[in-house]
């Protein structure tokens, strides 16, 4: 009987997590639904103004996911799968510029090189992001079959069995790739400060921004329409690559170790490439914040060292309590999606092409959707006297935070779930295994660790979110508020202080974890 | 079952929250405003619960609020940096009046004739500019209308208080001057920056010897330890005052705290509250006759004239123009 037959059988379990879905999704964003299916919303495109910013934006979007995949990946490869002195560290880098906010990381790379112009978002944003694909392609390569890696060296020596390596590793590190393209469309803050600091350009995610600003909410909604499906095109294009890249690598048995290089000027060559690749991520934008949370003009008071511990107390004391409150609406949101995600990983996994469509449109609307109107369509939804009570509490933000970043959860799993082999689960289904049980044991089970980067993600995520923060009553007093309120005023130590305090408390049970982890495995 | 524990869980984290006697939408920067509303909270025993925007959002956020919550009002009093989008709220109907012995001290030039809201502690613009410098343009009207004085850098028009700025100019001195004025300054070469902040640091770094920003920014970057210098433009005979743009503040229509808002309203407006903000880093300018300033500032009335503003005129310009300024500047 074939596979898609049997997982036609109706489940309580699939009513519960669509109902969940569609109240996380597409209930907060029901009240936009009539600007932003209007037709007349692209019209607008008629505008050779409207055009060009388009244009530029997706050039400008485009640099950008490719910088992140031609970094991350390679990035990847060397770390995750080479044996290579302090591989532990380089990996333990390899998240942390995911969060940083990425306006931080552009005043960092401008203050380091002096360099704007539009280019100069592409770069930045592009590194800030790399290590999307990185950690993508890095779940893919973790688990590359010792078999597959083996027969390729056989056949073909190492250059063959690099080139495996980047074969399992393309369809991750090309769907983290088309996130960065999404996230970087829809930055409004980087392109402008740069456009601030160089020459003036704009793109047309600010375009959209004025329409809320200027007119009623619907005409942003209206003119956010080409944005969302720029983002779709990009995220379907992203999935027929995984189709035809990520052929089933049905390796549930022995998994390939990290490769020896067996000549020493290799093995300094890669180590050196590695550190490259992580100065450019972190270190050098890290030690540039860090420089600044005692700089100060050339009248200014005291030393580095008196101004950078004062920057700390201030965003210590002054930050501490929106920082644990943003983490628990991060985690309460991450944790809802380590729950849902699997079961649209699984749903993608059995359906067909053009079923496998709807339910990436359904799913990735919250997330195409300029956070803006999505926070005011929520006001619109919640906002009733029967639910008074729930759009006041901290229950809101965690629902659209979840709604919001779950199909990065989802499609990080389906990538995973693609890899396990089909037998396994229809053997399951004929002996009467429940849904639930095939989902969580043969599914999640093997991907772990990707199921954890999913939750890690959307909290990450969650936390450096502002224009919900702003809009969502209970979410307002969060790190990201208050980051982005200092930094409009010069707070200049403060902000570089509250940025790495948002790195380490975010960081800093990840790094325990993983020297535990290592510790023991030692 | 599985998924019963986080749904419970979530319900149950709904339920704590602690409902609040007032309720403060705030767009003045936090680290400015939180100790106000904390002595707020301290005088009257009040719990408050305050909501504040970021500017590179240019205070969108919580105005965008507070149209959408418009039938059920979540708020009872929006603070505001600047004037504008006040008004702007007062015309779609989302303020209510007020008037008390303690907001009739300010001064009727910055307050709503119909009492919808209270104008306090204002910004001025004026020219920063780097100590050594000694070529900048002394008006306005001078800015990126030569090549001398095309070197320094303004922010857009497209938000905030330069957007304010030129359509109080459009109001003074028609929509077509303004256009050309901005036409030209724009292809002069003249530094264009996204916000006041940014020329403002632009000055700092030395790529400009001088920008157009408010008193505040000029403020931080002073206290950074900066080098720069603050001009007030105007104080010839034909320009004799400076352009200041008042914090605003109002109650919103349907505020569930009513009375508690009303408290607050008077407590924000008092002299004691203007002083403070003149003496904070922010370095506001009193608008109360007889607030103290701090010693070595300017004082307003004595060191420098202010424009009297007809600030409803200013939010009709401002409507009228904001396309314009999109035109002439988001390319």
């Amino acid at each position: 009987m074939p596979l898609a037959r049997l997982t036609r059988i109706t489940s309580p379990w699939w009513f519960l997590v669509l109902l969940v879905t569609l109240v996380i999704s597409i209930l907060p964003l029901s009240a936009l639904f009539k600007p932003l299916f209007d037709g007349s919303s692209l019209q607008t495109l008629l505008d050779p103004r409207i055009q060009n910013l388009l244009k530029d934006t997706a050039q400008l979007s485009g640099t950008a996911a490719a910088l992140a995949f031609l970094v991350g990946l390679p990035y990847a490869i060397l770390v995750w799968r080479f044996q290579i002195p302090g591989a532990f560290y380089f990996k333990l880098c390899a998240p942390l510029p995911l969060l940083l906010p990425p306006l931080l990381l552009a005043q960092a790379w401008h203050g380091l090189t002096g360099w704007d112009a539009a280019w100069m978002t592409s770069f930045t944003l592009g590194l800030a992001y790399a290590p999307l694909p990185a950690l993508l392609a890095a779940r893919s390569l973790q688990n590359q079959s010792a078999a597959s890696h083996e027969a390729a060296l056989l056949a073909g020596g190492p250059r063959r069995a690099l080139w495996e390596m980047f074969r399992t590793a393309i369809p991750g590190a090309v769907f983290g790739s088309s996130l960065v393209f999404i996230f970087t469309s829809t930055d409004f803050a980087v392109p402008d400060y740069f456009a601030t600091v160089g020459d003036k350009f704009s793109v047309y995610a600010a375009e959209v921004f004025h329409q809320f600003r200027d007119q009623d909410w619907t005409a942003g909604a209206r003119a956010s329409v080409p944005l969302v499906l720029l983002g779709l095109i990009v995220l379907a294009g992203s999935m027929q690559v995984e189709r035809k890249w990520g052929a089933p690598d049905f390796g549930t048995g022995r998994r390939a170790k990290p490769l020896r290089l067996t000549k020493k000027y290799y093995r300094i060559g890669a180590t050196l490439l590695a550190l490259i690749g992580a100065l450019f991520l972190l270190l050098l934008p890290l030690s540039r914040i860090l420089w600044e949370t005692g700089a100060g003009g050339p009248l200014s008071d005291g030393t580095w060292l008196s101004r950078s511990a004062e920057g700390f107390s201030a965003a210590f004391n002054r930050g501490r309590a929106d920082l644990l409150r943003s983490l628990g609406i991060g985690l309460a949101a991450g944790g809802i999606t380590l729950v849902l995600a699997p079961f649209w990983a699984h749903k993608l996994l059995h359906s067909s092409s053009r079923k496998k469509q709807f339910i990436l449109l359904f799913l990735s609307l919250p997330l195409l959707t300029p956070a803006l109107g999505l926070g005011i369509s929520a006001i619109y939804v919640f906002n009733q006297s029967s639910s008074h009570f729930f759009y006041s509490s901290i229950g809101l933000p965690i629902l659209v935070y979840a709604g919001r970043f779950l199909p990065i959860a989802v499609f990080l799993l389906h990538e995973r779930f693609r890899r396990n082999p089909p037998e396994q689960e229809e053997a399951a289904t004929l002996a009467g295994v429940s849904l639930i049980t095939r989902i969580f044991r043969y599914h999640v089970g093997p991907h772990k660790a990707a199921w954890l980067l999913a939750g890690a993600l959307v909290l990450a995520f969650s936390v450096r979110e502002l224009d919900l923060a702003i809009l969502l009553p209970a979410s307002n007093a969060s790190a990201a508020v208050r980051y982005f309120n200092a930094l409009h005023f010069a707070r200049d130590n403060f902000v570089a202080a509250f940025g790495i305090l948002m790195v380490l408390i975010l960081f800093l049970p990840l790094m325990i974890y993983a020297a535990f982890h290592r510790a023991r495995h030692d | 079952m599985k998924l019963a524990p986080p749904l419970l869980a979530l319900l149950a984290i709904g339920a704590c929250s602690k409902p609040a006697d007032l309720v403060v939408y705030c767009s003045l920067d936090q680290v400015h405003s939180e100790p106000i509303i904390a002595l707020f909270e301290k005088e009257t025993g009040l719990h408050v619960e305050a909501h504040f925007d970021v500017e590179r959002n240019k205070t969108v956020g919580l105005v965008n609020r507070i149209f959408a919550e418009r039938k059920h009002p979540y708020a009872d009093v929006f603070w505001n940096n600047e004037t504008a989008h006040t008004i702007r709220l007062k015309r779609a109907g989302l303020t209510s009046a007020y008037s008390s012995e303690q907001t009739q001290g300010i001064p009727k030039e910055f307050r709503d004739p119909e009492h919808h809201w209270i104008g306090f502690a204002a910004r001025a613009r004026v020219i920063l500019h780097q100590s050594e410098t000694q070529e900048f343009p002394t008006l306005v009207h001078e800015i990126g209308q030569s090549p001398v004085n095309s070197v320094g850098a303004m922010a857009a028009p497209l938000t905030g208080t330069t957007l304010t700025h030129f359509a109080v100019w459009s109001t003074l001195f028609g929509r077509k001057a303004v256009l050309t004025w901005l036409k030209t300054a724009r292809d002069s070469g003249l530094g264009i920056t996204s916000g006041n902040a940014d020329a403002m640091r632009r000055v700092c770094e030395k790529d400009f010897p001088w920008c157009l920003t408010d008193t505040d920014d000029a403020a931080a970057a002073q206290d950074n330890g900066f080098d720069v210098s603050v001009h007030y433009p105007g104080q010839s005979k034909e320009f004799p005052a400076v352009l200041v743009i008042p914090n605003t503040v109002c109650i919103l229509n349907g505020a569930p705290h009513r009375a508690a808002a009303e408290r607050f309203i008077d407590f924000v407006t008092s002299a004691s509250v203007e002083s403070y903000l003149a003496k904070s880093r922010s370095q506001q300018i009193p608008l109360r006759p007889g607030v103290e300033v701090p010693f070595g500032r300017p004082q307003p009335h004595i060191d420098f004239a202010m424009l009297t503003i007809d600030w409803e005129a200013v939010a009709t310009e401002l409507e009228a123009l904001s396309p314009e300024f999109k035109k002439l500047f988001l390319r």
